[in-house]
């Protein structure tokens, strides 16, 4: 089986760095496709980055659980003893067996279904059978605990990582990763309704990742929902008024943005004011946030009404509603994961709808992302061939035509027509982690967000 | 005057219906399931979407992998997540989007074959009878692709007023997949 080993050893930091041409924005189309380079992503990637676990409403009581993943590695994340979430690797130490095969429930400890060892929903081993008798009371209990992770939380969103030398939580997050999950909660404290929508695409999980910058495909990709009446993508694109952020550790934003000059008239407004005047707006239009949302997502990020990505894999959308995580399995193919927030304290009818909408518009079956699937998948596909795996991706709109500016927190931002600067930063970080061995390396071999044109 | 309408009476009618009448209803019942499911296969959605009443509810919960002891959390509620959530509104602007010209996901289009079998009539109250059927639903996609969801179904079929088409409307249509994570790249084609 390739490893990422393999990868590492063919691929010297310059050969990884050139797998996207920031000059051009030709991105390789090896890293839709190669294995090795893929077994080489879980570990410097996935292992090493905070990857979203949950949010805090998902788990109410002691012992609530559910299943999720770090890349290839299946980790259960569950409510402790003591209140605090605990991310744990779910395979037994014992003989490798998984100690959860339900994806989500109630626990009181881990047992695991082989050969009997129980585990505390804090990973320690509790009992194995035949300690005493078979292992002659010799086995050492304190040492062969499950796998724990280092878990910290911001806003009430669970993150775990397998690298104990990341930085924390809120530094890697940065003030764009912040913004994204501030975007979620700018209208108040909120909770993901129950039911995550799950499906497998034939895709590489990069493609996915990319597309969520896209405002390009829109139009095109999405004529049928708008012809159907489902969407106006007229009112929603606003082709000219995009707002592009760039953070540290290739956290971006990308999407719609509201002018400066009509964030200040709104600034002017009390939050009653505000809700009057999105009552008042045409369907599909966004509502406008209340005062408080500025501390959460700063001055710049506020005026966002685009799409967040939490690198690796965290896609922030609908303004907030909706979360989609995309997680790798192979080079060829990627699991969707749909997460629907709503305000905590929304009407019942009002949440009803919010729920209602959620379901139609992404998902499997939602009028938007149906047609997603199959453009991926044969943009995956067509990797694997000998001639079009030579042909690179073209991810060049905009290139050279950015002004970027302070938004503060060492983030830039661009403003402007629609441009691919989100998923160039997104290629460009993804050669920054491939190429170093570890967290001290890509810390310092990195690129701050661009000062300047871009 | 059917079967049907001798026992339309309020309450539960149908375990005191004779075995004649329950099989002419069941004649009925999988005559018109079986039309419903010809004009699907056959790409007819304006056909298809006049079966379906204005108050219909078409829902397909998730479904999730848990233990026995936590099988009160395997599907989602009403008014949690689901994969459709939708009304009558809702499919009109499924079928536009397949008649928009544009939708990509079916140009080229699906072949599917739409299965129902072991129909059971659960129950007729005030007209409406409460169907279950197993369904499989096979889709061909390009020339590689397949895809294949099975479940149970759980519709509610209401007599169409003058007796006109196909005899019944489609009040309630929920979807219980046997699958829980989606092994397809979209659900672009009706269940």
């Amino acid at each position: 089986m390739a490893d990422g080993r393999q990868a590492a050893e063919a691929l010297d930091r310059a050969a990884i760095e050139a797998l996207f041409d920031r000059a051009t924005g030709v991105l390789d189309r090896r890293v839709l496709c190669d294995e090795a380079i893929y077994r080489l992503e879980l570990e410097r990637i996935f292992a090493r980055g905070w990857n979203f676990m949950c949010h805090d409403s998902q788990l109410r009581a002691v012992g609530d659980y559910l299943v999720s993943w770090i890349g290839e590695d299946q980790v259960i994340v569950v409510r402790g003893d003591d209140g605090e979430v605990n991310v744990l690797l779910n395979t037994c130490r014992h003989r490798g067996n998984a100690l959860c095969r339900a994806e989500q429930g109630r626990a009181r400890s881990f047992v695991c279904s082989y050969h009997g060892w129980n585990y505390g929903l804090d990973g320690r081993l509790l009992g194995a059978p035949g300690a005493s008798t078979y292992y002659h009371g010799e086995l050492d209990k304190s040492r062969l605990g499950l796998v724990r992770l280092r878990t910290e939380s911001y806003l009430g969103f669970h993150f775990a990582t397998l690298a104990d030398d990341a930085p924390s939580l809120f530094d890697y997050l940065g003030e764009v990763g912040r913004t994204g999950l501030g975007m979620a909660c700018a209208h108040g404290e909120i909770e993901v309704v129950a039911g995550v929508q799950k499906n497998i695409v034939g895709c590489n999980w990069k493609i996915a990742v990319d597309n969520l910058f896209d405002w390009y495909h829109v139009p095109y990709s999405h004529a049928s929902a708008d012809a159907a009446g489902f969407v106006d993508v007229g009112r929603i694109l606003h082709p000219k008024e995009q707002l592009v952020m760039l953070g540290e550790w290739g956290h971006a934003i990308g999407g719609p943005g509201m002018p400066a000059e009509r964030q200040a008239e709104l600034d002017a407004m009390s939050d009653e004011a505000r809700e009057a005047a999105s009552r008042a707006q045409p369907a599909n239009s966004d509502r406008l946030r209340p005062r408080a949302a500025a501390e959460l997502m700063g001055p710049v990020g506020v005026r966002s009404y685009g799409h967040p990505n939490i690198f690796p894999n965290l896609w922030i959308t609908l303004s907030g509603l909706q979360m989609c995580l995309r997680l790798p399995r192979g080079p060829s193919a990627t699991e969707l994961w749909w997460f629907t927030l709503a305000p905590k304290d929304a009407h019942p009818q009002l949440k009803r709808r919010m729920v209602q909408m959620a379901s139609h518009i992404f998902g499997p079956a939602g009028l938007l992302e149906q047609d997603d699937g199959d453009n991926w998948r044969q943009a995956t596909r067509s990797a694997r061939g000998a001639a079009s795996r030579k042909v690179g991706h073209f991810i060049g709109m905009g290139l050279g035509h950015g002004e970027t500016r302070d938004a503060g927190g060492g983030a830039r931002y661009i403003e402007g027509q629609i441009s691919e600067h989100g998923q160039r930063w997104l290629y460009q970080a993804w050669t920054e982690w491939m190429a170093a061995r570890d967290w001290a390396e890509l810390a310092a071999n990195h690129s701050q967000p661009p000062t300047g044109a871009i | 005057m059917s079967a049907l309408e001798t026992t339309a009476a309020a309450g539960d009618d149908w375990p005191a219906t004779s075995l004649g009448e329950r099989a002419l209803v069941q004649y009925e019942v999988e005559q018109f399931l079986y039309a419903e499911a010809a004009l699907l296969d056959a790409r007819d959605w304006r056909a298809w979407l006049a079966l379906i009443a204005d108050d219909v509810h078409y829902w397909m919960p998730i479904r999730r992998t848990v233990t026995i002891a936590d099988l009160d959390l395997e599907f989602t509620r009403p008014g949690e997540m689901a994969y459709f959530d939708d009304d009558r509104a809702m499919l009109e602007m499924r079928v536009k989007k397949l008649e928009a010209g544009s939708a990509w996901s079916e140009d080229p289009p699906s072949r599917t074959r739409h299965f129902v079998s072991n129909v059971r009539i659960l129950g007729l109250r005030a007209g409406e009878i409460t169907v279950e059927a197993a369904f499989h639903l096979y889709r061909s996609r390009l020339n590689t692709e397949q895809d294949s969801w099975f479940g149970r179904r759980v519709d509610v079929l209401r007599r169409a007023k003058g007796g006109s088409g196909h005899g019944f409307q489609i009040v309630q249509r929920h979807l219980f997949l046997d699958q829980t994570v989606i092994l397809a790249a979209n659900m672009s084609t009706i269940f």
